[in-house]
């Protein structure tokens, strides 16, 4: 137990994958097929002395918050008007509901034809589950304010735009927050997918070129990446989510 | 009316008014990539009723189950032991939480290099990716058990085993299946995504296939069967999960 008290755990047990990698990739068995540990950490350290790697890097991230940005732009109007309508609500849940559940990806073939494989096919990928996403959040949040609350609004003959800013609004925030948390992971996701699938630039790209080249070293330093830019980015969503909601911190949401 | 009807009412006239939009709109189109409807709909019934299903639906459908049921179970068993252990859960999260951090697309290429590019590697990388959201979805849920639950099974001498697969999975049921869901999703674009990229058979390779070679009413019936087999797909775990769960919606008065 000593030893645990010393090391934070998560570096032992990476530790240990990482020997057990380099172990097994010496085995006879296994070929050229699992490049070393050693081999993989140094071609992610070259590539990332090389400006085309951030690049790419970059290129991911702007795709992903652009279509993100776009997506909840014009979700969150849609939402706030479906939520403060009855009828609305009710006619667009299983519309909604059913493209919701549709993985975008499944729109890679044919964007393909009409976009390319170009960034705008990226944004477009990315903002799709945005909308559907943030839309259902922001109607289902409208929805919950407190009536006792918009009740005495009204009795203080508080007009519709306050109860709508000062109510609606904030009550609908945190369910907005959680929304944007999934879409800011569901954003990298799209943005490396339609590199990967569809051949629109960036990492995912970088990934499909790499695997088709046969460079098993590149390959695997590109999902290491992934990994590492994934991990950094919901950590920071994690930190920001309360700082940002702060009058919810550690509610429901 | 019934409440029912008029429920179904008000949930389809947006449906059918956007459908009914796109066939008028498209009917008279020129345009190669947006070809009418009519035509998409009589390709789709000569391609997918059900002429191609046996060679490109249903292989990508028993990669899917077979992935995901090795996923999904080896999930519960390692989350449910991982939750029964401080010292486990400390050395095992950190890495699960890496893995998981990488988008499960991406682990398709890994999956190529050890598999090629046939049945083998969709399934096996459905079950890796599919594994982590059960995983920790188990491992949090086993973890929460009500404790005077635990107190009066204990003091009911219910064996380790016992309270494991009698208390604490079935508490967590209704986290797991949170999880669960995410890995239905995860395994249907794992699906797509292996076939787009391993080529051959299955529904993702023709729309590709169709698409690359400009086949575009081809194109749009299979992106039209994928929808429709991505909803289909999350009907049928919602029609599982309540009857896993049929306990927890009594005991909580859940609308089923």
């Amino acid at each position: 137990m000593s030893v645990i008290k010393r090391f934070p755990p998560a570096l032992i047990s990476m530790t240990v994958i990482l020997l057990l990698w380099q172990w097994a990739s010496g085995l006879e068995s296994m070929g050229s097929m699992l490049p070393s540990a050693t081999t993989t950490l140094s071609t992610l350290w070259t590539s990332l002395q090389q400006a085309a790697t951030w690049q790419s890097i970059g290129i991911t991230l702007l795709q992903g918050a652009i279509g993100l940005v776009l997506g909840v732009f014009i979700a969150v109007p849609v939402g706030l008007l479906l939520g403060l309508s009855r009828f609305g609500y009710y006619s667009t849940q299983f519309t909604l509901n059913f493209l919701r559940v549709i993985p975008p990806i499944v729109l890679i073939p044919i964007l393909l034809l009409i976009l390319g494989p170009t960034s705008q096919m990226a944004v477009f990928i990315v903002a799709w589950p945005v909308f559907f996403i943030m839309a259902m959040q922001t109607a289902y949040g409208v929805r919950d304010t407190d009536p006792v609350l918009l009740e005495t609004m009204r009795c203080y003959r508080l007009g519709v735009a306050r109860q709508i800013f000062h109510a609606r609004i904030p009550s609908a925030a945190p369910f907005m927050a959680l929304g944007l948390r999934i879409c800011v992971v569901v954003a990298v996701l799209g943005s490396t997918v339609a590199g990967l699938i569809g051949g629109a630039p960036g990492l995912g790209q970088d990934l499909y070129y790499a695997e088709s080249l046969g460079l098993t070293a590149e390959t695997f330093a590109i999902v290491m990446l992934l990994g590492i830019i994934g991990m950094v980015i919901s950590r920071l969503v994690e930190w920001a989510q309360p700082r940002i909601v702060f009058w919810t911190a550690g509610s429901r949401a | 009316m019934n409440s029912r009807l008029v429920r179904f009412l008000v949930g389809a006239w947006l449906p059918i008014l956007l459908i009914w939009l796109w066939w008028t709109l498209s009917a008279d189109s020129t345009n190669p990539y947006w070809p009418p409807l009519e035509q998409i709909w009589q390709r789709f019934l000569e391609l997918w009723v059900f002429e191609q299903v046996p060679i490109h639906v249903l292989p990508s459908l028993r990669n899917l189950f077979i992935g995901l049921a090795i996923g999904v179970s080896a999930g519960i068993l390692i989350g449910a032991h991982i939750g029964l252990s401080n010292l486990a859960a400390r050395f095992i999260i950190p890495v699960v939480d890496f893995i998981r951090s990488i988008p499960s697309i991406a682990l398709i290429p890994i999956f190529i290099v050890f598999f090629g590019l046939e049945g083998e590697m969709r399934i096996a990388v459905i079950a890796f990716a599919t594994c982590f959201p059960v995983l920790l979805a188990t491992n949090q849920g086993v973890r929460s058990t009500d404790p005077t639950l635990l107190d009066t099974v204990r003091a009911l001498r219910f064996s380790p085993f016992q309270i494991l697969w009698k208390v604490r999975l079935p508490a967590a049921g209704p986290q797991v299946f949170s999880g669960i869901q995410l890995s239905v999703l995860i395994g249907f674009i794992v699906m797509i995504g292996s076939e787009i990229l391993g080529a051959g058979f299955g529904i993702g390779a023709f729309a590709k296939i169709t698409a690359d070679s400009f086949l575009i009413v081809d194109a749009w019936t299979s992106t039209i069967l994928m929808g429709l087999l991505g909803y289909v797909i999350y009907l049928i775990f919602r029609a599982v999960e309540r009857f896993v769960l049929r306990w927890y919606y009594a005991a909580n008065k859940l609308e089923m």
